[in-house]
């Protein structure tokens, strides 16, 4: 054939395979679909859910609303409440129900003897009616049970400071808290849900491109004349396998700039959490992914082009997740400080520093070093597979 | 030019289905050669040990001179094999799956383009040149197939069952460009169940039949070899009343 200028490099072949597999995956709206659904909507959208919730706890706290009963007998305690900002409304005779069934948080009721046993010099009686097992109670109920220690401490006080006994006396012990938690450290689930879905979107950014790659091409029987052709299987594996990293650090790159996005506009300072998740956390986050986005779709194409149909490499892969997503898992209700030699495992290495980015920590390079260490010969080992499995002549027959 | 010599390929957790079981025979250049067989007599088999996708037991093949496994990159680059799975993807145009093949075989930029564009005009596609190849006829299919089977200019052809599913239209312009590749001196190899398609292209016939070559020939040698007045009758002579011929 002359006249036909001719690059016969293994390069050359290589990109050709990758190009062609990112036109033909960008152009499947199925992948895409739940590549970028998985991306967008499982973090950034599911964390925006948890955050407004916080958030609403945290404002229904501060904006108290106290149904009272027999609030006459006690003109004091409720002259302090409404000083306190606290909104004081009659409660309903049925209140117990109403706790029950989970209309009102807390109600306080003020024993009909009250001023009676205050003026003989006992103590008040006041009724406070909550459901505990309420999730979204439990900042009223914390809050008005505040509120009334510091009543009683308040009126306490006048009382000795009026006998002429200094205050010290009735309260010997000065308790001062000191909360030594960063601004990060605190707001444990979000931090959880970061790291776990930073992670999740690297493990599985590239899986419906890794299955559409080897099983559909195998199910579509188009690998049989590919073979024919002089790409060798490896240079075939390789050029897969950079099509799926670039899908998969796309899914990573767009879960983590939901999660800044997020973090940025919602409504953090009424969470109480002082939350970072700038670009350094975004910069040390994709620093500390990178081995996985190289890793997880050699795997995946591994498991994909063993199998000899999509629906057989569907099953397989499911195991595989149930495994991978486990491990962060453990890893958190582990309630021991992390073993130094985590970091050289794939997955929980890099969630052990995904969760040290979070608190606000600086990635050490050693560690960053081992963390890549192991991944990286999978990948290689992964692919060097993928090429067997493509030069078996079973691959042809479908067996 | 493909040479098979005894060549031998058995399948089976023993080996013990032998699918093709000492086959012999030469395809020159400038020729149709016809491998004619019932259905399991062998003929996909044989193509893909000659195509370097399977290694034989036993025996060699050569084309142009190159072995089929010590030298099958060299081999990769002189055929072009339009496989029984037509295999183009769906999402990719008509022209995005030839020039996949191109640039596999190492074509690129303008010399690229203008071969593929010389093939559309040839296989006369190019109303679906840049449709996606999803809703393709079979007839479509199979020219784009071809298209990207011939892309980097192959010296030998392997087509396997090219005919299966084609309508008669499609099938004479099928006739038609295997004649003008046969013109260019090009090599070609063609497998078939159909009697009348081997016997309407081919030069030469080798008569497959349970994995073994029954005979070789010209449609009149294969005559006067049985002494049969048609060919129908001489091939089912040939395989046996057992193994019929019929599509």
């Amino acid at each position: 054939m002359t006249g036909v200028a001719r690059s016969v490099s293994a390069a050359a072949r290589i990109h050709a395979v990758a190009r062609k597999e990112i036109v033909d995956v960008f152009r499947d709206r199925r992948t895409m679909l739940v590549t970028l659904a998985t991306a967008i909507a499982a973090g950034p959208v599911l964390m925006l859910l948890v955050l407004n919730l916080v958030a609403r706890q945290a404002d229904k706290a501060r904006e108290l609303t106290l149904p009272v009963l027999g609030g006459d007998h006690a003109p004091a305690l409720i002259a302090f409440l409404e000083r306190q900002q606290v909104t004081l409304t009659a409660a309903p005779a049925d209140f117990e129900n109403r706790i029950r069934a989970g209309d009102l948080d807390v109600v306080l009721e003020v024993d009909k003897d009250f001023a009676v046993d205050v003026a003989k010099g006992k103590a008040g009686t006041v009724r406070l009616a909550f459901d505990r097992s309420r999730d979204r109670a439990r900042g009223s109920i914390a809050e008005v049970e505040a509120l009334l220690r510091a009543y009683s401490r308040e009126w306490g006080r006048g009382r000795l400071l009026l006998r002429g006994v200094a205050v010290e006396v009735a309260s010997p012990l000065n308790v001062e808290p000191r909360d030594l938690a960063t601004p990060q450290s605190s707001g444990a689930l979000v931090l959880f849900l970061i790291a776990f879905y930073g992670l999740f979107a690297a493990v599985i950014g590239g899986m419906a491109a890794a299955l559409d790659t080897t099983a559909g091409e195998r199910e579509r029987a188009s690998l049989e004349p590919l073979l024919t052709t002089p790409v060798a299987p490896i240079e075939l594996a390789t050029g897969k396998w950079l099509a799926v990293v670039v899908l998969n650090a796309t899914a990573v790159v767009l879960t983590l700039t939901g999660f800044y996005l997020v973090l940025r506009f919602a409504p953090l300072p009424a969470v109480g959490i002082p939350f970072l998740f700038g670009l350094t956390e975004l910069g040390r986050f994709v620093v500390t992914l990178v081995p996985l986005v190289a890793l997880m779709p050699a795997i995946l194409l591994y498991v994909g082009a063993r199998a000899r149909s999509f629906k057989e490499a569907q099953t397989n892969l499911s195991v595989l997740l149930f495994a991978v997503s486990l491990l962060p898992i453990m890893q958190m209700f582990l309630q021991k400080k992390e073993p130094a030699w985590l970091t050289w495992i794939p997955i929980s290495g890099q969630y052990a520093l995904l969760s040290r980015a979070l608190r606000g920590e600086a990635l050490p390079f050693v560690e960053l070093l081992q963390s890549y260490v192991v991944p990286g010969l999978l990948t290689v080992a992964a692919l060097v597979a993928v090429a067997r499995l493509f030069s078996r002549e079973s691959v042809l027959v479908g067996k | 030019m493909i040479e098979v010599a005894n060549v031998v390929k058995a399948f089976g957790r023993r080996r013990e289905v032998h699918a093709v079981n000492g086959v012999a025979f030469t395809a020159s250049d400038g020729e149709i050669t016809g491998l004619l067989g019932p259905n399991g007599a062998g003929k996909t088999t044989l193509l893909r040990v000659i195509s370097t996708l399977m290694v034989p037991d036993s025996g060699t093949a050569t084309v142009d001179g190159h072995d089929v496994v010590r030298d099958r990159y060299a081999v990769r680059r002189r055929i072009g094999v339009l496989s029984d799975a037509r295999g183009l993807y769906p999402r990719l145009t008509a022209r995005e799956n030839i020039r996949y093949y191109g640039a596999l075989h190492g074509l690129a930029g303008e010399a690229l383009e203008a071969r593929i564009d010389e093939l559309i005009r040839a296989l006369s596609i190019g109303d679906i040149a840049d449709r996606r190849a999803h809703g393709f006829s079979q007839g479509e299919r199979m020219k784009v197939a071809i298209a990207r089977a011939l892309v980097h200019d192959p010296q030998t052809i392997l087509l396997d069952e090219p005919t299966n599913g084609l309508d008669i239209m499609s099938i004479r312009s099928l006739r038609d460009l295997l004649r003008d590749l046969r013109a260019q001196g090009k090599c070609l190899l063609f497998s078939s169940h159909v009697m009348q398609e081997v016997t309407a292209l081919c030069q030469r016939i080798v008569i497959l039949g349970g994995g073994r070559v029954v005979a070789t020939g010209t449609a009149s040698e294969l005559l006067a070899q049985t002494g049969e007045r048609t060919l129908e009758d001489a091939f089912v002579r040939l395989l046996g009343s057992g193994e019929g011929l019929a599509a």
